[in-house]
């Protein structure tokens, strides 16, 4: 047990961590000057910048987040967001995110199975080739290529495209992974000797390879979740979907920074929930977890 | 060469060609590519033909991976061999310090820095790098966690041979050991790192430029196409963007293919 905590504990001091090191990072900018002219924002950004990181106060790194917390508006007006509509926001990637899940489980297992069949014959170079395919293409070439029939005609769903185009990547990597591990074991005696005392292949695979999969496909939920994420946040932009992937460019591009710190935290306790929730999911479906930390 | 395996010489003939691609068809003789291409003018820059500006879309995107790959190689190497050096908390620190980097995406990191490194250059702060500079560095800062952790490992392995073990006894210290017998041993896998790093680094900064961030003059691939998606989502962009995905697709096939394989070829011969 104390392993586990100690990995937890790992995993949530990386919050902290990140909103000190952004907090700092975004305090230290020169983005307001004495002189008009060498001012590189406007007036308001200007004044929402020192109002909002608390420049100069004592305990400012709290500021961005007492602000938040008191349903007050962070950025300038036109721009800038409450705790509210955040969260709505955060949300809108999440519900992305869990649209993109269950589509990047079927690109991966669709794929584990081709590829355990590719490899048999003279296909087997494709097995390398579709994972490359889709390492290669980054989250805006299919969302542009998808994007007329959206935008334009708006006779599809942004979000299930968003969706769609987000898991290609993450899938096939999921997939890459356990056709791998799928093959390892299914090369093992134990399989052998089940299909010879007469279990059907069925059987021994959701039985007993099935549960030795596990443990590879968990390790690789957290760069999944990570890819789907990150990746929503091209879609978003380019199917015009106002949820937390576009509220960060334009804050980067916008030079929001009190944003960019409570955004990026935001993010980050996002992706130390998803890790919690796996080693948590681990330590209950995964015996060998149990007994190497007891 | 005859060592090196058939899928790493296909995957570096790749790379090789599409560099020397780029460099001729972008760079060299653009007015080549221009009266030739046949897929005609870009949308939103009529002077130019797309086959202009997916070339030097893939010049500007290859020098940048080149570039972020082999610093975020190095530093990844130096962070490595320091954590090995020196061992104990030292190394564990070093460790916790690449989960932290790793556990962030890189493209949310890079937007950060990029938004820091713009403000101090613009501020007349930025140390003299212009918006290439500015890329790789971000690309080489959130790039090196990767290979440390890597080369820690694999520094870790070769460190149990025998080999090592007898020079160890004989006397050898830390840098000794590192620079006589464990780089000789480690330098085929440093190719390899650097391989695999080639394609997230241009990925990465193809992502960042997408969304207008970064200001890389001449275009990147994905500033190309970052420019001018408005035109591209309402007047169908097809034409457009395949071949900049091809040529990225192209990219990151040479570079897997080679990495893969070379980083293959020491387990099987051991």
């Amino acid at each position: 047990m104390r392993l586990v905590t100690q990995r937890l504990a790992r995993q949530l001091v990386l919050v902290p961590l990140v909103a000190v090191a952004s907090y700092f990072l975004m305090a230290s900018l020169p983005l307001t000057t004495e002189t008009d002219a060498k001012r590189q924002v406007s007036k308001e950004l200007a004044a929402s910048y020192q109002r909002d990181l608390g420049i100069g106060e004592p305990l400012g790194f709290m500021r961005p987040w007492q602000k938040l917390f008191r349903g007050e508006r962070l950025g300038t007006s036109a721009q800038g967001i409450t705790g509210d509509e955040l969260l709505l926001k955060l949300s809108g990637s999440v519900g992305v995110g869990l649209m993109a899940l269950p589509l990047a489980l079927a690109w991966a297992l669709g794929f584990a199975l081709l590829r355990t069949r590719w490899r048999r014959g003279k296909w087997a170079t494709l097995g390398d080739v579709v994972p490359a395919v889709a390492f290669g293409t980054p989250v805006f070439i299919p969302a542009l290529l998808l994007a007329p029939s959206v935008v334009e005609r708006g006779n599809m769903l942004p979000e299930l495209c968003a969706a769609l185009c987000t898991s290609v990547w993450p899938g096939i990597f999921l997939g890459t992974l356990v056709g791998d591990s799928l093959e390892t074991e299914l090369s093992r005696d134990y399989v052998r000797t089940a299909l010879g005392k007469g279990l059907t292949y069925g059987t021994v695979l959701r039985r007993h390879v099935l549960p030795n999969v596990w443990p590879a496909m968990l390790d690789a939920v957290g760069p999944v979740a990570t890819s789907l994420l990150a990746g929503s946040f091209a879609a978003e932009r380019v199917f015009g979907l106002p949820y937390f992937g576009q509220l960060y460019v334009l804050a980067v591009l916008n030079k929001q920074v009190a944003v960019v710190v409570v955004a990026t935290t935001t993010f980050a306790s996002l992706l130390v929930l998803v890790s919690l929730a796996v080693e948590v999911l681990r330590y209950a479906v995964d015996p060998r977890s149990r007994e190497a930390t007891t | 060469m005859s060592r090196v395996p058939s899928r790493a010489r296909f995957g570096l003939a790749l790379l090789i060609g599409l560099g020397v691609l780029s460099l001729v068809a972008g760079r060299l003789f653009p007015e080549a590519l221009a009266s030739t291409c046949p897929l005609g003018m870009d949308p939103t820059r009529p002077d130019r033909t797309v086959c202009e500006l997916a070339f030097g879309g893939l010049w500007v995107s290859l020098a940048v991976g080149l570039a972020a790959g082999a610093l975020s190689t190095l530093i990844g190497l130096a962070v490595a061999a320091v954590a090995r050096l020196s061992g104990g908390t030292v190394e564990q620190a070093l460790l916790r310090a690449v989960d932290a980097v790793f556990a962030l995406p890189d493209v949310l990191v890079v937007m950060v820095l990029q938004l820091a490194g713009q403000s101090l250059s613009d501020a007349g702060a930025g140390g003299g790098l212009g918006p290439f500079g500015l890329m790789v560095a971000s690309l080489a800062l959130v790039g090196w966690a990767g290979p440390a952790r890597m080369f820690r490992n694999r520094l870790a392995t070769l460190e149990s041979q025998e080999y090592v073990a007898a020079a160890r006894a004989l006397g050898g210290g830390g840098v000794h050991l590192l620079r006589v017998h464990l780089w000789p041993a480690l330098r085929p896998f440093a190719l390899a790192v650097f391989l695999s790093r080639l394609p997230a680094a241009i990925l990465t900064e193809s992502t960042v430029s997408f969304f207008g961030i970064a200001r890389m003059e001449p275009m990147s691939l994905g500033r190309y196409l970052g420019t001018s998606y408005a035109a591209l989502i309402y007047e169908g962009g097809g034409r457009v963007v395949l071949p900049a995905w091809a040529l990225l697709v192209l990219l990151v096939l040479g570079a897997s293919l080679a990495s893969q394989a070379l980083s293959a070829a020491p387990r099987r011969a051991a």
